[in-house]
């Protein structure tokens, strides 16, 4: 019996064709499937990451995403622990922390407020010896932003480097 | 630029993955496809316009995929290849009253499914259907013997 006009028994029924086979359509579903499993595995962010930089005056630990997507709302943690005096304690922020970022806020407000170099510079004055002093960075990624930035965090006591904490951010479309 | 981009490969992702998922769930609206088909307009428009709530946004957005559609008419029209890779081919289902389980299989279906497809039809059982071909639009032609 013949098949309706434009239709072949070879193509349209027997799929034959090496394009027309199951095998094929299931390899492309495996497409998607990474997509979740890879999303499932804060691949493409923004789950925060938690690093710590400790020196013998104070350590500094950092909790915000290594990983997000353009467009993103997220707050970063920053952590002080003094083990002995800090007379000045300053943290100085890499430009990724500014660039293609809109900074909405800032939680405790910095004493002084700075640039350095493209870098911001924000000083948290006296932290004593046992204290802890944390500060909040709210920040959402411009929709137009995409890359990998450098987020390196430097602790000083006054002009005296402390502590640096290398870290990258990697901004998905 | 951006929105242009975006619009582009949103529109290029949402093609890939209508062909993947199975031609059935274009034209059936049953639970899950419905949901599939009602959230991802409103999840791709997150992606394209972000925080544009420009009408210019929706300008460039909307134009994008206007001539998407229209590159994707013209290339499908004038390449039978591209026609095949875009749009798929039509799949014989039933032969002379006899399911072609293959190609049931193959799109998710059993002869349940297209004796319902029948009924909508006018024709009463699957043993008066000499061809019932699953057009690439989702849709089942039947021919009766």
């Amino acid at each position: 019996m013949a098949a309706p006009q434009a239709l072949t028994l070879k193509t349209h029924r027997d799929r034959q064709n090496w394009w027309q086979s199951t095998w094929i359509r299931r390899a492309l579903l495996l497409v998607p499937l990474a997509l979740v499993v890879l999303g499932l595995a804060n691949v493409f962010g923004q789950r925060p990451v938690t690093t710590v930089a400790s020196a013998p005056a104070a350590r500094l630990t950092v909790a915000a995403p290594t990983h997000a997507r353009s467009g993103l709302v997220y707050a970063a943690r920053f952590r002080i622990d003094a083990a002995r005096d800090l007379k000045n304690a300053t943290l100085v922020f890499a430009p990724g922390w500014a660039d293609g970022y809109t900074v909405n806020g800032e939680a405790p407000q910095p004493l002084t407020q700075g640039s350095n170099d493209g870098s911001l510079v924000f000083g948290f004055g006296h932290v004593p010896a046992g204290h802890r002093l944390t500060f909040w960075l709210s920040l959402q990624i411009n929709p137009t932003t995409v890359g990998d930035h450098v987020q390196t965090v430097t602790l000083y006591d006054g002009a005296t480097r402390i502590g640096v904490m290398h870290r990258d951010v990697v901004i998905f479309p | 630029m951006d929105i242009v981009l975006r619009a582009a490969v949103a529109y290029v992702f949402i093609i890939f993955m209508l062909r993947i998922i199975g031609r059935r769930e274009l034209s059936t609206l049953g639970p899950s496809d419905l949901v599939l088909l009602v959230v991802m307009g409103d999840l791709i428009q997150n992606g394209v316009t972000q925080s544009d709530q420009s009408v210019t946004g929706v300008f460039l957005a909307v134009s994008t995929f206007a001539m998407l559609t229209v590159a994707m008419s013209f290339l499908t029209f004038r390449s039978r290849r591209a026609q095949t890779l875009i749009e798929g081919e039509p799949l014989i289902l039933v032969e002379n009253g006899k399911p072609v389980m293959k190609n049931l299989n193959a799109e998710r279906m059993n002869i349940d499914d297209v004796a319902e497809e029948a009924r909508g039809q006018g024709i009463e059982s699957v043993d008066e259907i000499k061809w019932c071909v699953l057009e690439t639009s989702g849709t089942m032609s039947f021919i009766k013997k």
